[in-house]
C-alpha cells in the first residue's frame, strides 16, 4: 500500500452526540461546527487524516444517526454514502465507528448494522473519561476479540486522548481488511433475505448485496428500490412473500432486525462490560433546575438577557475605537483627494462610509458568537431546545423542528439544511417555512444600530438589552402561529414524538469556541470586503448621479444671503434628492409611509432585499454622501438622530421617532430579505412555490405588523 | 478627457460586473444541485439515480 494513498476513503460514522465531529477535528486538523444537539452535521465534511505511519487517507464525517433504517434525508445520505451510492463519491474503504463508551449496547447496534456492509472497521469507544467517572470498565481486548478482531480504541476526543491509537487503528484495519463480526440471522430470515436478493436480481438485472436486501426487507421506505429501478408491483410481491417467511420464524418483520442485532450484541458484550456503582449524578441535578417546568424558561430568559447585555457592554469601547479609526481614515483620505471631488466622494462617503458603518459591528458579532459557542459547547443549547419544545409543541411542529429553528438564530441556511433530520416531509416543509422567521445574525447590526442610537441613550442600557431580546423573539412570536395554521389546516401534519438525547454538561473547550468565533468574524469581514463593498459602490453611484451643475447655481441664486457652508449643505441635500436613488426612493416612499419610513430608509429597505445587513452600509452612504471630510465620530448615529421630516404634516419632527425605530426593527425581524435563504428554501422544498409563498407571506406580514405598530405607537407617544 | 469620471466609471462597472457574475455562478451551482447558500461550499448531496 502507498504511504500517502489519499485515494483511500474512510468514513466516520456514529450516533449523534458521540463526539464524532470533535474526533474528526482531532484526526484531520481541520475545524467544523462542534455542537451538542443532534443533527448538527448535515453536509459532507472531509479532510486528510495521517494514519501515523506516514500513510494519509481521506476522512469523511457523515451525519450522526441511530440506525441505517433511513427515515430522514440525512440518514439517507449516510446509507447512500456507505453503500457508495452518492454521485461523485466512492464507497468507503473502511469505517471508523464512533461509539459512546457510556452507552455501549445501543451504540453498537448501528455498528452491527454497518458491519453488514462488509467494510473494514475500527471501533472508537469515545468519552472513555466519562465512562471511567461513571465506574464503567470495558475490556477492550475481549471486545475486540468478540467483534472479530477489529481494532477497539478507548478515546476521549475532547481531551485529545487516544487519537494516535485511532490513527494506528485505521492503518491496521485497512491493511488487514478486518471486518466486524456479522450477526447470525435465524435460518428463515436468512432465507427471506436470499429470496429478496434473487428476486431483485431477476427483476432488475442488478446485483443486490445482502445489506441492501436487509434495507428492502426491514424498512418501510422504498428509497433502495427506487435506486434499483425495481417496479412497485414486482417489489411488493417479492417483499410480501419474504416478510411472510420472516413471520413464520416468530418475528414481526418490522421488529426482527433490532431484536436479532440486540440479541447478538448482548451475547458479545457478556463479560466485556463491568458497571461500577458511580452514576452520572451532577448533570441530572443541574437538569432538575434548568429543565424545571417553571424555573427553566425563566432561567432561559435571564441567560438570554444577560447574553445581550454583555454583548452591548463589552463591545461598547471596541466599537468606538473602530469608529474612531474609520473616521480617521475617512478624513485622511478625503483631505488627500480634494482635487478630485467625485473620487473623493466615492472613496470617503461610499466605500469607507458604507463598509466602515458595517465593520463597526464586528466586536458585537465576535462577543455574541463567543457566548453562543460557550452555551453550545457546555451542553446548554440542547436544554434550550428541550425547553422550547415543551413551550411550543402545541403548535403542531415536529419536536425535531426546534433544532433547525435554533440554528436559524445564527443563519437561516444551515437551519434550512438541518430540516433534513425531520422524517415527515410535511413537518419538514412546515419547519423550513418558519425557519427564516428566526432572528439570524444578519439582523443583528440593524437592531444594534437602532438600540444604540435611540433606545439606549433615551431609555437606558436595561431597555437596550430588553428591546434586543424582544426583537429576537418577534420572529418566534409569529413563527409559532404560522406553524400552527400550516401544520393543522394547510399541510395537516400528524404529531410525532420528539426524542432528544441531552448531552452531558462539560467545560467548553476554549480552542473550539475561539475557532468558531474566528470563523464567524472572518465570514463577517470577508462579507464586508466583498459583497458589502461592491453593493456600497453601486448604492453610492445611484446616490451620486446624476449631478446637474445648474442645481448648485439655482440654490445660490435663491439664497443670496446664506453662508457658503449653508449653501453647500443645501446643494448636497438637493444632489442626493435628485439622484437616481433619491428619485427611486421618493417614488416608492408612499408605500412605506404608513410604516413611518422616509425616502432614505425606503432606499435602505429596498437595497436590503438581497441581503438584509446591507441596510447599515446603505444608510451609511445615503446619510454621508456629500458630507465628505466633515464626518465626525459616530457620524451615522448622529445623522440619524438629527434627521427631520422636511415636508408634510410631520415637517420638523424627527424621522427616527420611537414609533419609526420600532417599526423599522420589526420590519427587519419579519421581512424576507435574503436571496440565498429563498433559493435554499426552493431547493429544499423541491420547487419555487413554497419559496415564493414564504417571500410574499413574510414581506406582507412585516409591512402589516410594522404599519400597525407605527400607527399605534405614534398616537400613544406622538 | 475626464480621467476622474473614467476611473469612477471603471470602479462602478467592475463592482456591478462582479456582483452579476457572482449571482450567475450561484444560480449555476444551485442548478447543479450544489449548496444554494452564500458560503461557497461544495456540499452536494444528490444521490445517484
Amino acid at each position: 500500500m502507498s504511504q500517502s494513498d489519499q485515494s483511500l476513503l474512510v468514513a466516520l460514522v456514529g450516533n449523534p452526540n458521540t463526539g464524532k465531529s470533535t474526533l474528526f477535528n482531532a484526526l484531520t486538523g481541520l475545524r467544523q461546527r462542534v455542537g451538542n444537539y443532534p443533527g448538527v452535521t448535515v453536509a459532507r465534511k472531509s479532510g486528510t487524516c495521517d494514519c501515523g505511519n506516514g500513510q494519509k487517507v481521506e476522512l469523511v464525517d457523515l451525519p450522526g444517526l441511530y440506525s441505517l433504517a433511513a427515515a430522514s434525508p440525512d440518514e439517507q445520505v449516510v446509507t447512500d454514502a456507505l453503500a457508495g451510492n452518492i454521485a461523485g463519491d466512492r464507497q468507503p474503504d473502511a469505517v471508523v465507528m464512533v461509539v459512546d463508551a457510556t452507552n455501549l449496547l445501543r451504540n453498537l447496534f448501528l455498528a452491527s448494522q454497518v458491519a453488514e456492509l462488509g467494510r473494514p472497521m475500527v471501533i472508537v469507544l469515545n468519552q472513555s473519561d466519562v465512562a471511567d467517572k461513571q465506574g464503567l470498565h470495558i475490556d477492550t481486548a475481549l471486545l475486540s476479540q468478540r467483534l472479530g478482531g477489529v481494532p477497539v480504541v478507548l478515546a476521549s476526543a475532547w481531551k485529545g486522548e487516544g487519537v494516535a491509537e485511532v490513527r494506528r487503528g485505521i492503518a491496521t484495519a485497512l491493511a488487514g481488511r478486518i471486518q466486524m463480526k456479522r450477526v447470525a440471522w435465524p435460518a428463515k430470515i436468512a432465507a427471506a433475505l436470499t429470496d429478496v436478493v434473487q428476486d431483485a436480481h431477476r427483476d432488475t438485472g442488478k446485483d443486490v448485496s445482502s445489506a441492501e436486501a436487509q434495507r428492502l426487507l426491514f424498512d418501510a421506505g422504498n428509497a433502495h428500490s427506487d435506486r434499483l429501478g425495481w417496479s412497485q408491483a414486482q417489489r411488493d410481491k417479492s417483499l410480501r412473500a419474504a416478510r411472510d417467511k420472516v413471520r413464520t420464524s416468530g418475528y414481526n418483520p418490522m421488529a426482527a432486525e433490532p431484536l436479532v442485532h440486540y440479541a447478538h450484541l448482548r451475547a458479545l458484550l457478556e463479560g466485556v462490560l463491568r458497571e461500577g456503582s458511580v452514576r452520572a449524578g451532577r448533570s441530572a441535578a443541574v437538569d432538575k433546575l434548568l429543565l424545571h417546568r417553571l424555573v427553566g424558561p425563566v432561567l432561559f430568559t435571564v441567560i438570554m438577557l444577560g447574553l445581550f447585555a454583555s454583548v452591548f457592554w463589552l463591545a461598547k469601547f471596541p466599537m468606538q475605537w473602530i469608529q474612531f479609526g474609520v473616521d480617521w481614515v475617512k478624513l485622511t483620505v478625503a483631505h488627500s483627494m480634494d482635487s478630485t471631488p467625485m473620487l473623493q466622494s466615492l472613496v470617503a462617503d461610499g466605500i469607507i462610509g458604507g463598509v466602515g458603518a458595517f465593520l463597526a459591528f464586528l466586536p458585537q458579532i465576535l462577543i455574541l458568537f463567543l457566548f453562543v459557542g460557550i452555551l453550545e459547547d457546555s451542553g446548554y443549547m440542547a436544554r434550550a431546545a428541550f425547553i422550547m419544545d415543551r413551550m411550543f409543541s402545541w403548535c403542531g411542529l415536529n419536536g425535531k423542528s426546534f433544532v433547525p429553528m435554533l440554528s436559524g438564530f445564527a443563519c437561516a441556511i444551515p437551519g434550512l439544511l438541518s430540516t433534513r433530520t425531520i422524517e415527515d416531509p410535511k413537518a419538514r416543509l412546515a419547519t423550513a417555512f418558519v425557519v427564516p422567521f428566526m432572528s439570524c445574525s444578519a439582523r443583528f447590526p440593524i437592531y444594534a444600530l437602532m438600540c444604540a442610537a435611540f433606545i439606549g441613550p433615551i431609555y437606558g442600557p436595561g431597555w437596550e438589552s430588553a428591546v434586543m431580546v424582544g426583537m429576537h423573539c418577534v420572529g418566534l412570536l409569529f413563527a409559532v402561529p404560522t406553524a400552527f395554521v400550516l401544520t393543522r389546516f394547510v399541510l395537516k401534519v400528524r404529531p410525532q414524538p420528539f426524542v432528544l438525547e441531552l448531552p452531558r454538561y462539560q467545560m467548553p473547550k476554549p480552542r473550539d469556541v475561539l475557532w468558531r468565533m474566528w470563523q464567524n468574524a472572518a465570514e463577517f469581514v470577508s462579507k464586508a470586503g466583498t459583497v458589502i463593498f461592491a453593493i456600497t459602490i453601486i448604492v453610492w453611484a445611484l446616490s451620486y448621479f446624476p449631478r446637474d451643475a445648474s442645481v448648485a447655481e439655482r440654490i445660490k441664486a435663491a439664497n443670496p444671503a446664506a453662508t457658503e457652508e449653508g449653501v453647500k449643505a443645501k446643494v448636497q441635500a438637493a444632489y442626493v434628492e435628485q439622484s437616481y436613488m433619491g428619485r427611486f426612493g421618493k417614488a416608492v416612499q408612499p408605500v412605506f409611509d404608513p410604516l413611518g419610513f422616509d425616502w432614505k430608509i425606503t432606499v435602505g429597505v429596498l437595497a436590503s432585499f438581497p441581503a438584509r445587513e446591507v441596510i447599515v452600509s446603505t444608510l451609511g452612504v445615503t446619510y454621508s454622501v456629500g458630507e465628505g471630510a466633515k464626518a465626525d465620530s459616530q457620524h451615522l448615529r448622529h445623522a440619524m438622530q438629527d434627521a427631520k421630516w422636511q415636508e408634510g404634516p410631520r415637517a420638523g419632527k424627527p424621522i427616527f421617532s420611537l414609533a419609526a425605530v420600532l417599526s423599522l426593527m420589526v420590519f427587519f425581524a419579519l421581512c424576507s430579505q435574503c436571496g440565498p435563504t429563498i433559493a435554499t428554501l426552493a431547493q429544499e422544498s423541491g420547487g419555487w412555490k413554497w419559496a415564493a409563498a414564504s417571500f410574499v407571506y413574510m414581506t406582507a406580514l412585516a409591512w402589516i405588523v410594522s404599519a400597525l405598530l407605527y400607527q399605534v405607537v405614534i398616537r400613544l407617544l406622538p | 478627457m475626464n480621467y476622474e469620471a473614467i476611473i469612477v466609471g471603471a470602479i462602478v462597472g467592475v463592482a456591478a460586473g462582479w456582483l452579476v457574475r457572482r449571482w450567475v455562478a450561484a444560480a449555476k451551482r444551485r442548478k447543479e444541485g450544489g449548496c444554494a447558500g452564500d458560503c461557497g461550499c461544495s456540499a452536494k448531496l444528490k444521490p445517484k439515480k
